[in-house]
């Protein structure tokens, strides 16, 4: 005993001198770094311990709105998110247990007089899916803290989080949220990853901590950044997928699309503590944005018979344009087990970008197509023109061609789909 | 006591070096070896015959390969590697229990011997009776080759394999001859095979047990996923592993940063796989062997030139039958932090210069302009943290930081790691085990390799 207790003399003094060498900053904290005004000895150093209320309500403190107070950067951009657990109901009423995320950025705890850690009561069991769509434009400074507000309904589970910007171009493998290959957090403390934006396009973002189960879970949700482009009139448009050059790539109007599906068998063996449904992983509930039609067309509130939890599925993807507009639907997949063809009855589809790049370099068209029908496998994107000119006003269907995806598991006539309602 | 403990500090660091260096001293053998494992020349003698293969979860898998010469029966079968202009003949005997055939897509191939097929002359399961199989590879690429006969149980059973064919001009021991399709838009430092295939375990338990009547391959339900013939996390295992004796390659893939890394991916099986590139887009420049071109144009892409049609991509779709080549490249542009801590000197083997002002070093195309900028947030402490295998303690490249005892391990130069993979999630998974199946890790290793702590 004496001698073993010796044996692990060096390895202990080693881990608290390399313990005492590391910054220590304990449990919740958010980060959005700002300079300290001057003077100071050092000029302008960096405080990171700040935050700010969102003013606006859009999910993100933003420089530019004036809603951080000596920002590092113009464009620097702060968004806190939480990781947690929650229920949502399918279509057809169905209850499923989820992991997701939720939006934490509104809470300002110290302009509250809370310790950080109040966040962990305010958002555990908060997560809905799909998670908040962060939307970025090129340029912005991001700074994204992730607070593990744990499984309440799993107690016996002690997972970690991370959030994966899917397609990053040049990931650091520290802010990649791989698990294998970084750092993911643990209950009840913050990650702030950072990223510096600088291109533009469709990309998704979810948790890789045991990839398979929390993204079947549902840690899922869409992330878009809009070009450098946007405000400079080109070609007719404002607005671009893309830094195109010629406007080719301009919308009137934007929707994102993203493709999930949930087994419903996998979640209802989750909240029961049983072994999970690896290999026999089916899913019976193909959505867009984490609903099933016909609950993705409806911009208002849902059934509440059907769905006890306000807010548990936010989203809807009615898609709706006026005769003439050009839409552009940022399609992206995380489903994790197939592949998923959509069609749009009625309007072609022209595919101007995919994996978060325009096709062909700026001013160059030529590697755009137009078809009827866009395949995407689970971490695909594409981006696709629905020009409305000489379409007649009316309803047009957006779903896919996996036939026995369009059920809400039993229940017909549902599942991937929604509507294109053009109207003046 | 001084000496005691100096004595356990020497025996716990040795110890420390040997588990740090062990795990990850296969892949760091196969860093700097950029041809693909495979056998070269011209005459191949093929045995068809069966054996067992081993996934992640310890399973002990039935299945059907081929050996080449007196080697081992091999899954997936052996990566030819021929030269453009070369006559291949492959000569196939047959040990199954039923006749089989190789097809080869995108050549013109004349069989000869064996006994007649419906797509091709077939090997009568007598182990004598010989097929032969010739072709001119008469143009560059990345192809494959498969089971003609009864494929959706052969092909299944793991019957397939790659080839390619190399660009004349091409010099094994000149790294600047390097190319995929003989001109510098398919000009590569490092070189990486993906062969991705499934297997369902039912199907290959009755084949075992001889029940070939129960076989129903229209109830498919793959529960194996695999990378060049094995699951993860034996993925990352070196080539010719001598306890994965009928699968010999590997797929981990490492690289310095602003290498130009070729990608050749290829459809094995009979699903389709969504193969995403963690740390970047990749530029698809080729399919099926053919360039994606227009008359030859080019242009400019991160690092160096690409056909002008290439299609950048973070998720390639890899179809049964397809193959599909890419170039990828990891330069760190625009992270906006340094990756170096300061371009701290003991982190930074290689002096790095930008003397063109493009922001990319002159020599390696690494990004540099970010060079003194500072770590842009304070990370957690480490009780609140989980750790990878592939975590070097530290954000920084070729830095390790401390971890706790037992953590991290797998990447002592301290490279950035991510992990590629199919992101149809379920291929993660080796039966009902995560993690596994259809992934690999990726190292962008620091240049002139990094520093122990």
């Amino acid at each position: 005993m004496t001698i073993l207790q010796h044996k692990m003399i060096p390895l202990a003094v080693a881990f608290l001198v390399a313990a005492s060498l590391l910054p220590v900053q304990a449990g919740v904290f958010p980060q959005c770094p700002t300079r300290a005004p001057a003077p100071e000895p050092n000029p302008n150093p960096i405080v990171f311990s700040s935050w700010f209320d969102d003013v606006n309500g859009d999910g993100m403190l933003r420089a530019s709105d004036g809603e951080i107070v000596n920002p590092v950067s113009a464009n620097q951009v702060c968004v806190h998110l939480t990781a947690g657990d929650g229920f949502t109901n399918m279509a057809d009423g169905r209850e499923q247990y989820i992991f997701g995320f939720a939006n934490a950025t509104g809470f300002n705890a110290p302009a509250m007089g809370e310790p950080w850690d109040a966040v962990m009561m305010n958002y555990m069991e908060s997560a809905h899916f799909p998670a908040p769509t962060l939307t970025f434009r090129e340029g912005d400074e991001v700074y994204l803290s992730l607070t593990n507000v744990g499984m309440i309904n799993r107690p016996d589970l002690f997972d970690p989080h991370s959030v994966h910007w899917h397609g990053f171009p040049n990931a650091a493998a520290i802010f990649d949220g791989v698990p294998d290959a970084s750092i993911i957090i643990n209950m009840g403390s913050t990650l702030t990853y950072y990223y510096q934006v600088v291109e533009a396009g469709t990309f998704m973002y979810h948790c890789h901590v045991e990839a398979t189960e929390h993204m079947q879970m549902g840690m899922l949700g869409n992330l878009y950044v809009t070009p450098a482009q946007d405000g400079t009139p080109t070609g007719g448009f404002s607005r671009f997928a893309y830094n195109d050059g010629d406007g080719s790539t301009g919308y009137d109007v934007a929707y994102p699309i993203q493709i999930g599906a949930f087994d419903p068998v996998f979640h209802e063996q989750h909240i029961g503590v049983q072994p999970l449904p690896f290999a026999n992983m089916d899913d019976k509930y193909p959505m867009f944005n984490g609903r099933g039609y016909p609950d993705t067309v409806n911009t208002g509130a849902l059934d509440p018979a059907l769905h006890p939890r306000p807010g548990a599925a936010p989203m809807p993807t009615l898609i709706a344009a006026t005769p003439g507009q050009r839409i552009l639907l940022r399609v992206s997949s995380l489903s994790t087990t197939s592949f998923h063809t959509l069609t749009v009855l009625g309007i072609p589809m022209q595919v101007v970008g995919k994996g978060s790049r325009k096709l062909g370099l700026t001013n160059d068209i030529s590697q755009y197509y137009t078809t009827n029908a866009i395949t995407l496998g689970g971490g695909q994107a594409m981006d696709v023109i629905l020009d409305t000119a000489g379409v007649p006003a009316g309803t047009y269907f957006l779903y896919t061609t996996n036939l026995d995806h369009l059920a809400n598991e039993a229940e017909d006539y549902g599942g991937m789909m929604t509507e294109i309602r053009i109207q003046p | 006591m001084n000496s005691f403990i100096s004595k356990q500090t020497v025996w716990c660091l040795t110890l420390a070096a040997v588990l740090l260096w062990l795990p990850a001293g296969a892949a760091r053998a196969m860093h700097g070896n950029a041809s693909i494992a495979g056998v070269t020349g011209t005459a191949f003698q093929f045995t068809a015959k069966a054996d067992h293969i081993t996934t992640g979860d310890g399973n002990n898998v039935f299945f059907w390969g081929y050996a080449n010469g007196g080697g081992e029966v091999q899954y997936p079968g052996p990566t030819l590697i021929v030269n453009d202009g070369d006559t291949v003949t492959i000569t196939l005997v047959n040990r199954l229990p039923e006749a089989t055939s190789l097809v080869i897509p995108g050549f013109a191939v004349t069989a000869s011997g064996g006994q007649p097929g419906l797509l091709t002359r077939e090997a009568p399961p007598d182990g004598i009776t010989t097929v032969t199989y010739t072709f001119e590879a008469n143009r560059p690429g990345t192809f494959t080759y498969y089971s003609g006969t009864h494929s959706d149980l052969q092909v299944e059973m793991g019957l397939l394999g790659a080839i390619i064919v190399r660009p004349s001009g091409y010099v094994a021991a000149d790294p600047m001859s390097w190319t995929a399709y003989g001109d510098e838009r398919s000009a590569y430092d490092q070189e990486y095979l993906y062969l991705l295939s499934e297997m369902d375990l039912t199907i290959h338990k009755l084949a075992e047990q001889g029940l070939f009547d129960q076989i129903d391959t229209t109830r498919f339900w793959p529960v194996y996923w695999f990378v060049n013939g094995r699951t993860a996390p034996d993925t990352m295992l070196d080539d010719d592993v001598s306890w994965l004796p009928h699968q010999p390659y590997s797929a981990m893939t490492m690289m310095n940063a602003g290498e130009r890394v070729l990608m050749r991916m290829i459809g094995g099986g009979r699903d389709s796989h969504p193969f995403h590139t963690h740390g970047n887009n990749f530029d698809q420049i080729a399919r099926d062997g053919w360039l994606l071109d227009e008359g030859g144009g080019n242009r400019a892409a991160e690092v160096g030139f690409i056909p002008d049609k290439s299609v950048s991509d973070f998720t390639q779709t890899v179809s049964p039958g397809g193959t599909y080549d890419a170039i990828f490249v990891w330069t760190g542009k625009g992270l906006g932090w340094d990756i170096y801590n300061g371009s701290d000197a003991e982190h930074m083997m290689a002096v790095l210069t930008d003397a063109n002002g493009d922001g990319f070093d002159d020599t390696t195309f690494e990004y540099i302009a970010d060079h003194g900028k500072p770590f842009p947030v304070v990370l957690p402490g480490q009780q609140e943290v989980t750790f990878g295998a592939f975590y070097s303690g530290s954000p920084f490249l070729g830095a390790a930081g401390s971890l706790p005892p037992g953590e991290g391990g797998n990447n002592p130069n301290s490279g950035f790691a991510y992990m590629w993979h199919s992101h149809n999630e379920k291929e993660m998974v080796n039966n009902d085990i995560f993690p596994g199946g259809l992934m690999t890790m990726v190292i962008v290793d620091a240049p002139g390799g990094g520093v122990m702590p």
